[in-house]
Protein backbone atom coordinates (compact mmCIF):
# COMPACT_ATOMS: atom_id res chain seq x y z
CA UNK A 1 0.00 0.00 0.00
CA UNK A 2 2.74 2.16 0.92
CA UNK A 3 4.70 1.70 -2.39
CA UNK A 4 1.22 2.57 -4.19
CA UNK A 5 1.28 5.75 -2.59
CA UNK A 6 4.57 6.25 -3.51
CA UNK A 7 4.02 5.53 -7.09
CA UNK A 8 0.60 7.70 -7.11
CA UNK A 9 2.85 10.78 -5.48
CA UNK A 10 5.34 10.38 -8.22
CA UNK A 11 2.68 9.82 -11.06
CA UNK A 12 1.28 13.44 -9.80
CA UNK A 13 4.47 14.89 -9.16
CA UNK A 14 5.47 14.44 -12.79
CA UNK A 15 2.82 15.37 -14.05
CA UNK A 16 2.27 18.69 -12.45
CA UNK A 17 6.04 19.07 -13.77
CA UNK A 18 5.22 18.52 -17.11
CA UNK A 19 2.04 20.31 -17.40
CA UNK A 20 2.97 23.46 -19.03
CA UNK A 21 -0.18 25.46 -20.78
CA UNK A 22 -0.54 28.72 -22.47
CA UNK A 23 -2.27 31.58 -21.73
CA UNK A 24 -3.43 34.70 -23.46
CA UNK A 25 -1.57 37.11 -21.95
CA UNK A 26 1.41 37.49 -20.15
CA UNK A 27 0.77 38.52 -16.20
CA UNK A 28 4.28 39.67 -15.58
CA UNK A 29 4.02 42.42 -18.40
CA UNK A 30 1.30 43.83 -17.11
CA UNK A 31 0.77 42.98 -13.15
CA UNK A 32 3.39 43.18 -9.84
CA UNK A 33 3.92 39.80 -8.23
CA UNK A 34 5.21 42.01 -5.76
CA UNK A 35 1.83 44.29 -5.13
CA UNK A 36 -0.56 41.70 -3.64
CA UNK A 37 -3.94 44.04 -2.79
CA UNK A 38 -6.86 42.94 -1.29
CA UNK A 39 -10.25 45.57 -1.78
CA UNK A 40 -13.21 45.23 -0.73
CA UNK A 41 -16.09 47.36 -2.28
CA UNK A 42 -19.24 47.01 -4.41
CA UNK A 43 -19.83 46.59 -7.92
CA UNK A 44 -20.04 48.96 -9.91
CA UNK A 45 -20.59 46.91 -13.20
CA UNK A 46 -18.61 44.27 -14.52
CA UNK A 47 -17.75 43.89 -18.56
CA UNK A 48 -18.78 40.36 -20.07
CA UNK A 49 -15.82 41.17 -22.69
CA UNK A 50 -13.35 39.59 -24.40
CA UNK A 51 -10.84 38.27 -24.33
CA UNK A 52 -11.33 38.61 -20.36
CA UNK A 53 -13.94 40.23 -18.38
CA UNK A 54 -13.22 43.26 -16.38
CA UNK A 55 -14.85 43.91 -12.70
CA UNK A 56 -16.00 47.81 -11.91
CA UNK A 57 -15.47 47.88 -7.77
CA UNK A 58 -15.79 51.29 -5.74
CA UNK A 59 -13.44 50.99 -2.54
CA UNK A 60 -14.01 53.21 -0.04
CA UNK A 61 -10.98 54.93 1.44
CA UNK A 62 -10.17 55.60 5.16
CA UNK A 63 -10.14 59.18 4.32
CA UNK A 64 -14.17 58.40 3.25
CA UNK A 65 -13.02 58.83 -0.23
CA UNK A 66 -13.64 56.38 -3.34
CA UNK A 67 -11.84 55.15 -5.08
CA UNK A 68 -13.07 53.00 -8.62
CA UNK A 69 -10.29 50.03 -9.63
CA UNK A 70 -10.93 47.50 -12.54
CA UNK A 71 -10.42 43.96 -11.61
CA UNK A 72 -9.33 41.77 -14.37
CA UNK A 73 -11.26 38.27 -14.41
CA UNK A 74 -11.27 35.22 -16.84
CA UNK A 75 -12.60 35.03 -20.67
CA UNK A 76 -16.29 35.18 -20.65
CA UNK A 77 -16.35 31.55 -21.99
CA UNK A 78 -14.75 29.89 -19.23
CA UNK A 79 -17.16 31.98 -16.83
CA UNK A 80 -20.45 30.70 -18.39
CA UNK A 81 -18.80 26.87 -18.16
CA UNK A 82 -17.74 27.23 -14.67
CA UNK A 83 -21.24 28.29 -13.67
CA UNK A 84 -21.09 32.36 -13.05
CA UNK A 85 -23.28 34.42 -14.53
CA UNK A 86 -24.97 37.77 -14.70
CA UNK A 87 -26.46 37.30 -11.40
CA UNK A 88 -23.65 36.48 -9.59
CA UNK A 89 -22.09 39.96 -9.91
CA UNK A 90 -25.28 42.27 -9.72
CA UNK A 91 -24.15 46.00 -9.07
CA UNK A 92 -24.33 47.08 -5.42
CA UNK A 93 -22.66 43.66 -4.45
CA UNK A 94 -20.08 43.71 -1.81
CA UNK A 95 -16.92 41.54 -2.32
CA UNK A 96 -13.59 41.52 -1.24
CA UNK A 97 -10.89 40.82 -4.07
CA UNK A 98 -7.72 39.91 -3.54
CA UNK A 99 -5.25 39.73 -6.32
CA UNK A 100 -2.06 41.90 -7.84
CA UNK A 101 -1.72 45.78 -8.99
CA UNK A 102 -0.76 47.27 -12.45
CA UNK A 103 3.27 47.02 -12.60
CA UNK A 104 2.57 50.83 -13.26
CA UNK A 105 0.80 51.67 -10.00
CA UNK A 106 -2.46 52.01 -11.98
CA UNK A 107 -6.09 50.74 -9.94
CA UNK A 108 -5.99 48.17 -11.90
CA UNK A 109 -5.88 44.61 -10.44
CA UNK A 110 -5.45 41.08 -11.92
CA UNK A 111 -7.53 39.40 -9.67
CA UNK A 112 -6.55 35.80 -8.15
CA UNK A 113 -9.48 35.27 -5.83
CA UNK A 114 -13.11 36.85 -4.86
CA UNK A 115 -15.24 36.42 -1.61
CA UNK A 116 -18.66 36.98 -1.03
CA UNK A 117 -19.62 38.66 2.29
CA UNK A 118 -20.50 35.24 3.41
CA UNK A 119 -17.65 34.32 2.94
CA UNK A 120 -17.97 31.87 -0.14
CA UNK A 121 -15.87 32.05 -3.23
CA UNK A 122 -16.87 32.79 -6.18
CA UNK A 123 -15.88 30.97 -9.27
CA UNK A 124 -16.44 27.58 -7.95
CA UNK A 125 -17.35 24.38 -9.93
CA UNK A 126 -17.55 24.06 -13.49
CA UNK A 127 -19.37 22.07 -16.67
CA UNK A 128 -18.21 18.67 -17.01
CA UNK A 129 -18.13 17.58 -13.24
CA UNK A 130 -19.28 14.23 -14.44
CA UNK A 131 -22.70 14.53 -12.63
CA UNK A 132 -25.55 13.55 -14.38
CA UNK A 133 -27.05 17.24 -14.69
CA UNK A 134 -23.97 18.35 -15.64
CA UNK A 135 -22.58 16.28 -18.48
CA UNK A 136 -23.97 14.75 -21.61
CA UNK A 137 -22.42 11.50 -21.31
CA UNK A 138 -21.28 11.38 -17.78
CA UNK A 139 -17.96 11.03 -18.74
CA UNK A 140 -16.87 7.33 -18.71
CA UNK B 1 -23.43 41.27 -22.85
CA UNK B 2 -21.22 41.99 -26.08
CA UNK B 3 -20.11 38.45 -26.84
CA UNK B 4 -22.39 36.72 -29.58
CA UNK B 5 -22.69 33.51 -30.25
CA UNK B 6 -21.41 32.08 -33.66
CA UNK B 7 -23.71 31.34 -36.09
CA UNK B 8 -22.73 29.44 -39.19
CA UNK B 9 -25.61 29.45 -40.92
CA UNK B 10 -24.87 31.99 -43.68
CA UNK B 11 -21.71 30.76 -44.18
CA UNK B 12 -23.24 27.38 -44.49
CA UNK B 13 -26.04 28.64 -47.12
CA UNK B 14 -23.39 30.70 -49.11
CA UNK B 15 -21.88 27.40 -49.79
CA UNK B 16 -24.79 25.45 -50.59
CA UNK B 17 -26.07 28.04 -52.66
CA UNK B 18 -22.53 28.06 -54.64
CA UNK B 19 -22.07 23.80 -54.76
CA UNK B 20 -25.54 22.80 -56.14
CA UNK B 21 -24.13 20.58 -59.06
CA UNK B 22 -21.60 19.26 -56.65
CA UNK B 23 -24.45 18.24 -54.29
CA UNK B 24 -25.78 16.62 -56.93
CA UNK B 25 -22.93 14.56 -57.65
CA UNK B 26 -22.77 14.10 -54.04
CA UNK B 27 -26.08 12.67 -53.65
CA UNK B 28 -25.75 10.18 -55.94
CA UNK B 29 -22.72 8.89 -54.04
CA UNK B 30 -24.72 8.71 -50.76
CA UNK B 31 -26.80 6.07 -51.97
CA UNK B 32 -23.92 3.70 -52.02
CA UNK B 33 -22.18 5.04 -49.34
CA UNK B 34 -25.34 4.34 -47.29
CA UNK B 35 -25.18 0.99 -48.18
CA UNK B 36 -21.73 0.28 -46.69
CA UNK B 37 -22.39 2.79 -44.37
CA UNK B 38 -21.71 1.70 -40.21
CA UNK B 39 -23.77 3.11 -37.31
CA UNK B 40 -22.07 6.31 -38.43
CA UNK B 41 -24.67 9.10 -38.18
CA UNK B 42 -24.70 10.43 -41.90
CA UNK B 43 -25.52 13.49 -43.28
CA UNK B 44 -28.99 14.20 -46.16
CA UNK B 45 -25.97 14.10 -48.77
CA UNK B 46 -24.60 10.52 -47.52
CA UNK B 47 -21.05 12.19 -45.55
CA UNK B 48 -20.52 10.80 -42.42
CA UNK B 49 -22.03 13.71 -40.07
CA UNK B 50 -19.42 14.89 -37.66
CA UNK B 51 -21.22 18.13 -36.66
CA UNK B 52 -21.59 19.66 -33.44
CA UNK B 53 -19.54 21.27 -30.65
CA UNK B 54 -16.50 18.94 -29.02
CA UNK B 55 -14.85 19.40 -26.15
CA UNK B 56 -11.43 18.23 -25.66
CA UNK B 57 -10.50 19.12 -22.47
CA UNK B 58 -8.19 16.80 -20.34
CA UNK B 59 -5.42 16.83 -17.66
CA UNK B 60 -3.54 14.03 -19.68
CA UNK B 61 -0.30 16.20 -21.04
CA UNK B 62 0.34 16.69 -24.05
CA UNK B 63 4.42 14.79 -23.62
CA UNK B 64 4.21 11.80 -21.73
CA UNK B 65 6.75 12.73 -18.25
CA UNK B 66 9.99 11.16 -18.72
CA UNK B 67 9.48 9.47 -15.38
CA UNK B 68 7.18 7.27 -16.93
CA UNK B 69 9.55 5.69 -19.50
CA UNK B 70 7.49 4.07 -21.64
CA UNK B 71 4.27 3.58 -19.60
CA UNK B 72 1.31 4.79 -22.00
CA UNK B 73 -1.28 4.31 -19.20
CA UNK B 74 -1.87 5.32 -15.93
CA UNK B 75 -3.18 2.50 -13.66
CA UNK B 76 -7.00 2.80 -12.39
CA UNK B 77 -5.17 3.84 -9.31
CA UNK B 78 -3.02 6.60 -10.62
CA UNK B 79 -6.33 7.69 -13.26
CA UNK B 80 -8.40 8.20 -9.84
CA UNK B 81 -5.39 10.07 -8.04
CA UNK B 82 -4.93 12.82 -10.58
CA UNK B 83 -8.80 13.04 -11.89
CA UNK B 84 -9.52 13.76 -7.84
CA UNK B 85 -6.86 15.97 -7.30
CA UNK B 86 -7.76 18.20 -10.76
CA UNK B 87 -11.35 17.97 -9.67
CA UNK B 88 -10.42 19.15 -6.07
CA UNK B 89 -8.54 22.33 -8.05
CA UNK B 90 -11.64 23.09 -9.90
CA UNK B 91 -14.07 22.71 -7.21
CA UNK B 92 -12.41 24.77 -4.31
CA UNK B 93 -10.91 28.00 -3.43
CA UNK B 94 -7.27 27.57 -3.76
CA UNK B 95 -5.56 27.35 -0.16
CA UNK B 96 -3.20 29.76 -1.25
CA UNK B 97 -3.14 32.27 -3.88
CA UNK B 98 0.04 31.69 -6.10
CA UNK B 99 1.62 34.76 -7.06
CA UNK B 100 2.49 35.45 -10.81
CA UNK B 101 -0.01 33.21 -12.73
CA UNK B 102 -0.61 34.37 -15.95
CA UNK B 103 -4.06 33.30 -15.02
CA UNK B 104 -5.68 32.39 -11.65
CA UNK B 105 -7.29 29.22 -10.95
CA UNK B 106 -10.81 30.57 -11.25
CA UNK B 107 -10.16 31.61 -15.15
CA UNK B 108 -9.53 28.24 -16.14
CA UNK B 109 -11.15 25.53 -17.43
CA UNK B 110 -8.84 22.86 -18.28
CA UNK B 111 -10.60 19.92 -17.46
CA UNK B 112 -10.97 17.21 -14.67
CA UNK B 113 -10.46 13.92 -17.13
CA UNK B 114 -7.36 11.80 -17.73
CA UNK B 115 -8.03 10.71 -21.48
CA UNK B 116 -9.54 7.61 -22.68
CA UNK B 117 -7.88 4.54 -22.23
CA UNK B 118 -5.97 6.32 -19.46
CA UNK B 119 -3.48 8.00 -21.67
CA UNK B 120 -0.48 9.51 -19.85
CA UNK B 121 0.35 11.75 -22.57
CA UNK B 122 -1.97 12.80 -25.94
CA UNK B 123 1.29 11.96 -28.53
CA UNK B 124 0.81 8.37 -29.04
CA UNK B 125 3.65 8.27 -31.86
CA UNK B 126 6.41 8.42 -31.50
CA UNK B 127 6.25 5.53 -28.65
CA UNK B 128 7.71 7.25 -25.80
CA UNK B 129 4.65 9.80 -25.69
CA UNK B 130 6.88 12.48 -26.76
CA UNK B 131 7.74 15.11 -29.24
CA UNK B 132 10.73 14.11 -31.32
CA UNK B 133 13.78 16.00 -31.31
CA UNK B 134 14.90 18.76 -33.21
CA UNK B 135 16.96 18.57 -36.49
CA UNK B 136 20.46 20.17 -36.21
CA UNK B 137 18.66 22.93 -38.68
CA UNK B 138 15.92 23.28 -35.75
CA UNK B 139 18.37 23.69 -33.23
CA UNK B 140 20.42 25.96 -34.93
CA UNK B 141 17.31 27.84 -35.96
CA UNK B 142 16.15 27.82 -32.09
CA UNK B 143 19.73 29.81 -31.22
CA UNK B 144 18.68 32.41 -33.36
CA UNK B 145 15.38 32.81 -32.33
CA UNK B 146 15.44 36.37 -30.55
CA UNK B 147 14.65 36.38 -26.70
CA UNK B 148 11.23 37.37 -26.21
CA UNK B 149 12.12 37.12 -21.95
CA UNK B 150 14.00 40.76 -22.64
CA UNK B 151 11.21 42.60 -24.43
CA UNK B 152 11.32 45.94 -23.99
CA UNK B 153 7.48 46.00 -25.31
CA UNK B 154 8.20 49.00 -27.41
CA UNK B 155 5.74 48.29 -29.51
CA UNK B 156 3.36 45.95 -30.07
CA UNK B 157 4.95 43.84 -32.13
CA UNK B 158 7.12 42.75 -29.37
CA UNK B 159 4.52 40.62 -27.92
CA UNK B 160 3.06 37.27 -29.22
CA UNK B 161 0.58 36.71 -31.74
CA UNK B 162 -1.81 35.10 -29.14
CA UNK B 163 -2.17 38.57 -26.88
CA UNK B 164 -1.95 40.27 -29.80
CA UNK B 165 -5.41 38.51 -31.35
CA UNK B 166 -4.18 37.35 -34.69
CA UNK B 167 -4.33 34.16 -34.15
CA UNK B 168 -3.70 31.24 -31.73
CA UNK B 169 -2.24 29.16 -34.36
CA UNK B 170 -1.85 25.68 -35.47
CA UNK B 171 -1.59 23.21 -33.99
CA UNK B 172 -2.15 24.99 -30.58
CA UNK B 173 -5.54 25.38 -31.73
CA UNK B 174 -6.57 22.16 -31.86
CA UNK B 175 -4.55 21.45 -28.61
CA UNK B 176 -5.95 21.28 -24.84
CA UNK B 177 -5.13 24.65 -23.18
CA UNK B 178 -5.93 26.68 -20.27
CA UNK B 179 -9.62 27.48 -21.39
CA UNK B 180 -11.05 27.61 -24.59
CA UNK B 181 -11.20 23.95 -25.46
CA UNK B 182 -13.41 23.35 -27.91
CA UNK B 183 -13.75 23.14 -31.65
CA UNK B 184 -17.19 23.61 -33.78
CA UNK B 185 -17.52 21.34 -36.97
CA UNK B 186 -19.98 22.28 -39.25
CA UNK B 187 -20.73 20.47 -43.16
CA UNK B 188 -21.97 21.15 -46.43
CA UNK B 189 -21.98 19.10 -49.58
CA UNK B 190 -18.82 19.36 -50.78
CA UNK B 191 -17.26 21.25 -47.45
CA UNK B 192 -16.39 21.65 -43.84
CA UNK B 193 -15.74 24.25 -41.59
CA UNK B 194 -13.79 23.54 -38.65
CA UNK B 195 -14.02 26.48 -35.65
CA UNK B 196 -11.84 26.99 -32.90
CA UNK B 197 -12.53 28.21 -30.26
CA UNK B 198 -9.63 29.77 -28.85
CA UNK B 199 -9.26 32.90 -31.11
CA UNK B 200 -12.34 31.89 -32.90
CA UNK B 201 -10.87 30.95 -36.50
CA UNK B 202 -12.91 28.97 -38.91
CA UNK B 203 -11.09 27.04 -41.27
CA UNK B 204 -13.03 25.94 -44.78
CA UNK B 205 -12.41 23.30 -45.96
CA UNK B 206 -12.70 22.00 -49.64
CA UNK B 207 -13.93 18.43 -49.64
CA UNK B 208 -13.84 18.61 -53.97
CA UNK B 209 -10.99 18.24 -54.73
CA UNK B 210 -9.55 20.93 -55.87
CA UNK B 211 -5.77 21.78 -56.23
CA UNK B 212 -3.65 23.74 -53.46
CA UNK B 213 -2.90 26.82 -53.73
CA UNK B 214 0.55 27.41 -55.12
CA UNK B 215 3.52 28.05 -52.77
CA UNK B 216 3.48 31.20 -53.13
CA UNK B 217 0.50 31.92 -51.27
CA UNK B 218 0.52 31.43 -47.81
CA UNK B 219 -1.25 32.33 -44.39
CA UNK B 220 -1.22 32.52 -40.94
CA UNK B 221 -3.63 29.27 -40.46
CA UNK B 222 -2.11 27.83 -44.03
CA UNK B 223 -4.18 26.34 -46.39
CA UNK B 224 -6.44 23.46 -45.97
CA UNK B 225 -7.93 20.63 -48.16
CA UNK B 226 -9.77 17.57 -47.30
CA UNK B 227 -11.29 14.29 -48.36
CA UNK B 228 -12.80 11.11 -47.10
CA UNK B 229 -10.93 8.11 -45.87
CA UNK B 230 -13.82 5.54 -45.53
CA UNK B 231 -15.68 7.21 -42.40
CA UNK B 232 -12.97 9.57 -41.63
CA UNK B 233 -12.24 13.38 -42.52
CA UNK B 234 -8.76 13.87 -43.42
CA UNK B 235 -7.44 17.55 -43.42
CA UNK B 236 -4.35 18.61 -44.76
CA UNK B 237 -2.86 21.92 -44.30
CA UNK B 238 0.35 23.45 -45.79
CA UNK B 239 1.04 26.99 -47.27
CA UNK B 240 1.76 28.31 -43.47
CA UNK B 241 3.14 32.23 -43.43
CA UNK B 242 6.06 31.18 -40.71
CA UNK B 243 5.22 34.24 -38.91
CA UNK B 244 3.64 32.25 -36.04
CA UNK B 245 5.79 29.36 -35.10
CA UNK B 246 4.97 26.08 -32.96
CA UNK B 247 7.94 25.36 -30.88
CA UNK B 248 9.90 26.20 -33.94
CA UNK B 249 8.04 25.19 -36.74
CA UNK B 250 8.71 26.68 -40.42
CA UNK B 251 6.78 27.67 -43.14
CA UNK B 252 7.27 23.71 -43.96
CA UNK B 253 4.72 22.81 -41.35
CA UNK B 254 2.46 20.03 -42.66
CA UNK B 255 -0.74 19.32 -40.68
CA UNK B 256 -2.77 16.11 -40.90
CA UNK B 257 -5.66 15.96 -38.98
CA UNK B 258 -8.07 12.46 -38.75
CA UNK B 259 -11.51 13.58 -37.12
CA UNK B 260 -13.16 10.24 -37.00
CA UNK B 261 -17.11 9.74 -35.40
CA UNK B 262 -16.27 6.53 -32.75
CA UNK B 263 -19.51 6.87 -31.24
CA UNK B 264 -22.64 9.14 -30.33
CA UNK B 265 -20.36 10.87 -27.45
CA UNK B 266 -16.80 10.79 -28.58
CA UNK B 267 -15.44 12.28 -32.01
CA UNK B 268 -11.43 11.39 -32.19
CA UNK B 269 -8.81 13.37 -33.81
CA UNK B 270 -5.55 11.81 -34.94
CA UNK B 271 -3.50 14.69 -35.47
CA UNK B 272 0.26 14.15 -37.11
CA UNK B 273 2.33 17.70 -37.00
CA UNK B 274 5.36 17.13 -39.42
CA UNK B 275 8.25 19.78 -40.68
CA UNK B 276 11.63 17.84 -41.62
CA UNK B 277 13.36 21.39 -41.34
CA UNK B 278 12.51 21.63 -37.54
CA UNK B 279 11.86 17.57 -35.92
CA UNK B 280 13.79 14.77 -36.84
CA UNK B 281 11.05 12.96 -37.51
CA UNK B 282 6.41 13.41 -37.69
CA UNK B 283 4.61 12.96 -34.29
CA UNK B 284 1.32 12.42 -33.62
CA UNK B 285 -1.55 13.36 -30.96
CA UNK B 286 -4.65 11.15 -30.64
CA UNK B 287 -7.31 13.51 -28.79
CA UNK B 288 -10.90 12.13 -27.71
CA UNK B 289 -13.71 15.12 -27.89
CA UNK B 290 -16.62 15.01 -26.03
CA UNK B 291 -20.29 17.02 -26.78
CA UNK B 292 -19.95 20.24 -25.47
CA UNK B 293 -22.33 21.08 -22.93
CA UNK B 294 -23.68 24.60 -23.87
CA UNK B 295 -23.13 27.05 -26.64
CA UNK B 296 -19.85 27.68 -28.13
CA UNK B 297 -19.62 31.41 -28.07
CA UNK B 298 -17.26 33.80 -29.89
CA UNK B 299 -14.10 35.18 -28.11
CA UNK B 300 -13.73 37.39 -30.39
CA UNK B 301 -10.23 38.31 -28.55
CA UNK B 302 -9.52 41.86 -29.97
CA UNK B 303 -12.73 43.33 -28.59
CA UNK B 304 -11.75 44.71 -25.76
CA UNK B 305 -7.46 43.90 -25.90
CA UNK B 306 -7.14 45.78 -23.18
CA UNK B 307 -4.09 43.76 -21.96
CA UNK B 308 -1.97 44.89 -24.75
CA UNK B 309 -2.94 48.41 -23.58
CA UNK B 310 -1.80 48.16 -20.02
CA UNK B 311 0.97 46.23 -20.97
CA UNK B 312 2.55 49.12 -23.49
CA UNK B 313 1.38 51.48 -20.75
CA UNK B 314 3.47 49.70 -18.39
CA UNK B 315 6.67 49.90 -20.45
CA UNK B 316 6.16 53.59 -21.19
CA UNK B 317 6.30 54.68 -17.66
CA UNK B 318 8.77 51.86 -17.05
CA UNK B 319 10.86 54.38 -19.54
CA UNK B 320 9.90 57.73 -17.99
CA UNK B 321 11.17 56.62 -14.72
CA UNK B 322 14.28 54.87 -15.88
CA UNK B 323 14.61 58.75 -17.31
CA UNK B 324 14.12 60.49 -13.86
CA UNK B 325 16.92 58.14 -12.48
CA UNK B 326 13.98 55.69 -10.91
CA UNK B 327 14.72 52.13 -11.49
CA UNK B 328 12.36 50.98 -13.89
CA UNK B 329 10.17 48.31 -13.60
CA UNK B 330 10.96 44.64 -15.30
CA UNK B 331 8.61 44.41 -17.74
CA UNK B 332 8.72 40.84 -17.36
CA UNK B 333 9.22 37.69 -19.37
CA UNK B 334 7.11 37.45 -22.40
CA UNK B 335 6.65 33.86 -22.32
CA UNK B 336 3.03 32.76 -22.39
CA UNK B 337 3.22 29.56 -19.85
CA UNK B 338 2.24 28.86 -16.91
CA UNK B 339 2.71 25.65 -14.74
CA UNK B 340 -0.71 24.55 -13.05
Amino acid sequence: MEKLRVVLITVIVAVSASSSLRAHHSFAAEFDANQPVTLKGTIVKMDWVNPHTWIHLDVKNPDGTVTRWMIEGGTPNTLVRRGFTKKSVEAGTEITIQGYRAKNGANRANGADMILPNGQHLFLGSSGTGAPKDAPDGQK
Amino acid sequence: MRIRVVSLAAVVLALMAGMTGFAQSQAANAKSNATSASKVPRTPWGDPDLQGTWDYRTITPLERNRELGTRAFYTDEEKKALEDRAGKRMDTAPEKITPGLNHAQWWTDPGRFVSDGNRTSLVVDPPDGRIPALTAEGRARQGRAPNRNNAVNASWLDRGDQERCITYGLPSASLPTLYNNNIQIVQAPGTAVIVHEMIHEARVVPLDGRPRLNDGVRAWIGDTRGHWEGDTLVVETTNFNGKHSYRGSTTNLHLIERYTRVNDKRLELRLTVDDPTTWEKPWTVLLPMRPTEGELLEYACHEDNRSMFDILEVARDAEKAGAKGQAPSNPGPVDDRQER
